[in-house]
């Protein structure tokens, strides 16, 4: 039993940036350890992956391919992937910690008798697992013990992805045996929250506007901006209020309750009915002129400074980075 | 008798017949009324015992009564036209007693008041005199009434009160025209029938009509509730507040009847003057629909065919209500006690309610928000953590502990603080009081706030408490009283005022200050003068049209800065244009909520700009910005 | 529909945590516990489709004595009955451990749908649903915020990345982890409580349920995170301020 096996997730007939971060850890693990790495790609067509992955430094490159895998189903990749794991017997399975992982590395690990030790963010020697609990409170170290290979699943971010060392490495098949009687869910096609109605609560970026604008007139400022981003565009009561934007897009204790991974609030000063709908945020950016706003107390980011000049040059900065 | 050569003139003799008829007139009048009165008095009886009922103590009672009811105080004060006009009716009917008893026996052959004797001669006078105003009074509340017709009596003309007033016209006309007759002539005769006629019309009309207050308000303003907007706890494990007949107590029932619908009530309550379905006489009267149609001790649910449930949560229970009733009816503990039934049982469903009761049960504060955020203010504050040796435990509140601009004005007192060298600490585990989810009826989570609260306190050794929430004060002070014995505790205004003397005097030019009376200190707590004396440090303090005892609620209270979008017109805003419009510069407030509110409101005005202040904030801005934290001196 | 939801007691959102004196894990003598937010949601699925579909709603949990405040809370919400797997070990038991006890528990029942939150408030490790579903060897399918009940069994929505969603056929008896947001809770009321007193609430040790199996992944100490959150003000002219923020959030932030 060796070696540290790195499983790939696929977005879009590619890599990943999440599955980078999570080979980036294997690779450190692989030095803590001194175990070689492979990865795995894995579905019904993984050509491309296989190739991104093969200019990686890796030990090896296996594609786990079945006609069953072409779309993610817990129970094929579970089935498939146990396969591969008895065949491998790696000291570590190193996963990226994304939705879909949670929904099978679980049951795999389970069906295995082991535990994956999930959302790590850090990965010390020993190697001792670094978690978060109690929602970021507090942080926990986790150690595993026993025979048997350690699973472990790697949160967003922990790793980067452009620590990925680059190399050579042979790719090979390994065709795994699914019965379509073993695959017990049937998943349909993704759709899109829905599109007519506007649903900030499930939007990942927002832009949202305050009376710091002014007039009704200067909103396509701050409009270009969320287009640039790909953000929905959000409001301040006051906003609203004055009908320069319809109500859904209300953003507070008498509009909507937002969560999205980045909040950007320009020329919002951050009264308390508007905070408590966007508190949960994940990274909040407040623009604002006045340094003594109340936003700043809440953001992560922000620029003290004329929204008219702020806003465009943001805007431009986004599009060329892009 | 030359300076009082009129006597009243009686009817010197009468036949059989006519004592028969009038014994008879007289016992069917008597059994008119208590055909009617029999069965409300019974339905009143029948109720549930009020839970937590004391006549004691009995001097507040009779104070009341006779300041209320003796001396019309309240119905004078707070419509002073009408009200007097009210007076001289009540005041004319009560000299009437004696009169009108004498009247009736009269007709038998016993009179006992001669008209000739001087006792008799100087009480005649006495009650025509009454007579007079009374007669004047009446025809003023008839005009009125039908002819000025103020909205607040109704879209619908009463023909009834109409009527009313015209046998009460013509009982005061009747004996005044006696004295311009001599005894013993047909006029007499005529007269005395006529009188007698509209006595006993007059007496089965009583309980048929809003005129039921003549024989109830007196009682319900004497077993009115001890203190202003007094929610009664639950009685056993099936009382969840008002679901149905069977949870409507006595005194509840009493005062369903007891409504004279004046309609006081509704041309105070802020919500229904911003285009709200709520209507505080309609709730009141929906109640006395609900006994005449199904009775009290019965399963039928109130809200529904006779009450809105939509109205009910539309209370902002700013206890104008409450406090402008002239019957002693008590709508707070009705409206809140309906909101009770409602979310006791859960058929309340809002999905703003809902997040409140949930984020509630599960954090410590009613914004949401992580107990971390009120622990990185404290800490940038550098508050002092109340530890036992201090002498005050300053409540932080949700609005001081999290809202930006509760936390300037914490900020603010504690620096008056510090400046007057009085010690205080903060405590890391305060948790809301309950006070929105207890106006919302919620007695569940409400329970759970208090007593946690209430352990944490008597723990940290809290003898006293001071804050700068006027919601806090009231909740602790008098809410939390049914799960333990809370500290003492005051607002900052109370604070402040004992140390006006100490206070820098302010020289800002003519700053006028328009100052906000909190609906929580000033109705609920009778506090009105402290605040204003604290403000004058800072400038000239004006009033609002409406102000202290009426002022105009800013919209948050009840829990509805919880609940989301008002419908029809912003409270808020209403209020906030009544204050540009006194031309003041500065907005005063003593409440965080009301802060808050305006804050808003404020910009939707043509004077966006217009500063606005807590009274600590008006207070500190002037002292020493260099001062340290005392630390426990 | 027979629907087990299995619950888990937290600290309160709010409790203020300290690390115990063996700094193994948080003293627990001080804080309130609540009702993990996800199982508030797995729960209000079930009585949703309880109400819909006729059934019975059992609650089930884990945990020491004070567990047994939560389980009421589920029942005062409208749970018919509770199991509680009485057990003061669930800190030296893995999630495997763990899902072990609560899968002897809900086999006698041979419930139609077992509903979790997807992840605990506490521990966060998001798994027990899921390794549930692999122990009752039954279908399964996480991060769901919407249950359809159908002729062949179920359909869900699952919430995917950045906003996306897919809707999953899965036949019955199934386990689903429950993502929150998906429904409007109700709110524990007064009445219910009180309702809640005359509830089943059965009892089981875990001794019953099977010795404890010796732990693979083990919580070895708890710290204190190195960062705080803290504000950073991007200087310079609007272009530099400009540039300079979508640095940070391209690369510290890490959310374009």
């Amino acid at each position: 039993m060796s070696g540290i096996v790195v499983v790939l997730e696929e977005r879009d007939g590619r890599v990943g940036r999440i599955s980078w971060e999570a080979l980036a850890a294997a690779q450190h693990l692989g030095k803590q350890t001194g175990e070689p790495v492979t990865a795995v790609a894995i579905g019904a067509n993984t050509e491309a992956q296989a190739n991104e992955a093969a200019a990686k430094s890796v030990a090896a490159v296996i594609r786990v391919e079945h006609d069953l895998l072409t779309r993610y189903t817990p129970d094929g990749f579970t089935v498939a992937l146990q396969q591969l794991i008895e065949k491998e017997s790696p000291s570590y399975v190193v996963f990226p910690h994304t939705y879909q992982v949670r929904d099978y590395a679980p049951a795999l690990a389970a069906r295995i008798g082991q535990v994956l030790v999930s959302d790590v963010v850090a990965i010390a020697d020993g190697p001792v697992f670094t978690r978060q609990l109690l929602q970021g409170r507090l942080t926990g170290t986790y150690r595993h013990s026993g025979k048997g290979p350690c699973f472990v699943s790697v949160q967003a971010g922990a790793f980067r992805a452009d620590a990925v060392e680059a190399g050579t490495a042979q790719i090979s098949t390994f065709p795994p045996a699914i019965e379509p009687a073993q695959i017990r869910t049937k998943p349909g096609e993704p759709f899109r929250g829905s599109a007519q109605t506007v649903d900030l609560g499930s939007a990942p970026l927002i832009v949202s506007v305050g009376r710091g604008i002014k007039e009704a007139d200067n909103l396509p400022i701050v409009q270009e901006l969320a287009a640039a981003l790909g953000a929905e565009l959000a409001a301040s009561r006051p906003i609203c209020d004055n009908g320069w934007l319809p109500m859904e897009r209300q953003v507070g204790s008498s509009g909507q309750t937002v969560s999205p991974k980045l909040y950007l609030a320009v020329g919002i000063s951050g009264a308390i009915q508007h905070l408590v709908g966007m508190k949960g945020s994940q990274c909040i950016v407040a623009i604002n002129k006045d340094a003594e706003a109340p936003i700043f107390e809440v953001a992560d980011y922000g620029i003290v400074g004329d929204l008219f000049e702020v806003v465009p040059a943001l805007t431009e900065a986004v599009k060329s980075a892009k | 008798m030359i300076l009082f050569p009129l006597t009243l003139a009686e009817p010197q003799q009468f036949s059989i017949w006519e004592k028969l008829l009038f014994a008879a007139l007289a016992v069917t009048s008597g059994a008119l009324f208590w055909r009617r009165f029999g069965p409300i008095l019974e339905r009143i009886l029948k109720s549930k015992k009020d839970p937590g009922f004391h006549l004691a103590p009995i001097g507040r009672r009779v104070w009341d009564f006779f300041s209320e009811v003796l001396c019309q105080s309240k119905v004078i004060q707070q419509r002073p036209l009408p009200g007097l006009a009210h007076a001289f009716v009540f005041w004319g009917f009560c000299a009437f007693a004696l009169v009108t008893l004498n009247h009736a026996a009269v007709g038998f052959g016993i009179g006992f008041l001669s008209p000739n004797g001087w006792v008799g001669r100087f009480y005649f006078y006495f009650a025509a005199a009454f007579a007079v105003t009374c007669a004047i009074g009446i025809l003023g509340l008839f005009i009125r009434r039908f002819l000025v017709r103020p909205r607040w009596l109704g879209q619908k003309l009463s023909y009834e009160s109409g009527f009313i007033a015209f046998l009460i016209f013509a009982l005061m006309a009747t004996y005044l025209a006696a004295f311009f007759t001599t005894d013993g002539t047909v006029a007499a005769r005529a007269l005395w029938w006529m009188h007698t006629l509209a006595l006993l019309v007059f007496l089965p009309l009583i309980p048929h009509t809003k005129h039921l207050h003549l024989v109830l308000s007196p009682v319900t303003v004497f077993l009115s509730r001890d203190g202003f907007s007094q929610i009664p706890p639950l009685a056993g494990d099936e009382d969840f507040g008002l679901v149905a007949g069977q949870d409507l107590t006595q005194l509840v029932s009493l005062q369903a009847y007891s409504c004279v619908e004046c309609g006081r009530c509704t041309e105070h309550c802020p919500a229904n003057n911003t285009g709200k379905i709520l209507n505080p006489k309609e709730i009141i009267l929906g109640v006395r629909a609900y006994l005449n149609d199904i009775g009290p001790r019965t399963e039928e649910p109130l809200l529904g065919k006779y009450n809105s449930q939509e109205a009910v949560f539309q209370c902002t229970t700013c206890g104008a209500c409450e406090f402008q009733c002239p019957v002693g009816i008590e709508h707070l503990p009705i409206l809140i006690g309906l909101r009770r039934g409602a979310v006791n049982t859960g058929t309340w469903e809002d999905d703003y309610g809902a997040k409140l009761f949930n984020g509630l049960e599960r954090g410590s504060n009613a914004l949401g928000l992580s107990a971390a955020e009120r622990d990185k203010f404290i800490q940038r504050e550098q508050f002092p953590i109340f530890d036992g040796t201090q002498e005050y435990c300053l409540w932080l509140g949700c609005m001081g502990g999290y809202d930006p601009k509760g936390r300037e004005i914490v900020a603010a007192f504690a620096r008056v603080m510090n400046f007057l060298g009085t010690s205080y600490g903060v405590l890391r585990k305060e948790k809301c009081t309950g006070d929105p989810v207890r106006r919302l009826g919620n007695d569940l989570v409400f329970q759970q706030l208090a007593e946690s609260n209430l352990e944490m306190l008597a723990q940290s050794k809290v003898k006293k408490i001071v804050t700068i929430c006027p919601h806090c004060v009231r909740t602790i002070q008098e809410d939390w009283k049914e799960y333990g014995t809370p500290p003492a505790i005051e607002h900052h205004s109370e604070f402040m005022a004992r140390y006006v003397d100490r206070l820098p005097e302010q020289n800002q030019g003519q700053e006028k200050i328009v100052f906000h009376d909190p609906c929580y200190l000033g109705r609920y707590r009778n506090v009105y003068d402290e605040p204003r004396a604290v403000a004058a440090t800072a400038g000239e303090v004006i009033d609002p049209p409406r102000a202290r005892e009426r002022s105009f609620c800013c919209g948050a209270g009840g829990g509805l800065a919880f609940l989301g979008e008002e419908t029809g017109e912003r409270v808020s805003h209403v209020r906030a244009q009544e204050l540009v419009a006194t031309g003041a510069s500065t907005v005063g407030t003593a409440c965080p909520f009301c802060n808050t509110m305006f804050r808003d409101a404020l910009a939707s005005t043509d004077k966006p700009a217009m500063q606005l202040l807590d009274i600590a904030q008006l207070v500190a801005r002037s002292l020493p910005s260099n001062e340290v934290p005392s630390k426990n001196t | 529909m027979k629907i087990i939801v299995a619950i888990k007691q937290v600290p309160e959102r709010d409790a203020q945590v300290r690390i115990d004196s063996a700094g193994k894990w948080i003293e627990e003598s001080d804080i309130q516990y609540a009702l993990n937010e996800s199982d508030a949601y797995a729960l209000e699925e079930a009585l949703q489709l309880k109400e819909k579909h006729g059934g019975e709603v059992i609650a089930l949990s884990a945990g020491p004595e004070r567990v047994g405040t939560t389980i009421r809370e589920a029942l005062a919400k409208g749970a018919d009955r509770a199991i509680h797997v009485d057990a003061t070990d669930l800190g030296s038991r893995d999630a495997l451990g763990v899902a072990r006890l609560l899968a002897e528990a809900i086999k006698p029942e041979s419930p139609d749908l077992v509903l979790t939150g997807l992840q605990s408030d506490d521990l966060g490790l998001g798994q027990t649903g899921v390794i549930l579903a692999e122990l009752l060897e039954l279908p399964h399918a996480s991060l769901i915020l919407h249950v359809e009940k159908t002729d062949a069994g179920l359909t869900v929505k699952r919430e995917l990345e950045s906003g996306w969603f897919q809707n999953i056929e899965l036949p019955l008896p199934a386990v689903l982890t429950i993502q929150s947001g998906g429904n409007k809770l109700r709110y524990a009321t007064l009445m219910g409580i009180k309702r809640a007193k005359t509830k089943e609430m059965r009892r089981l040790t875990a001794a019953e349920l099977g010795a404890a199996t010796t732990p693979i992944a083990v919580l070895e100490s708890v710290g204190l995170p190195h960062k705080q959150r803290s504000t950073q003000i991007l200087p310079g002219t609007p272009k530099e301020a400009a540039a300079a923020l979508v640095e940070k959030l391209k690369f510290e932030a890490r959310v374009l």
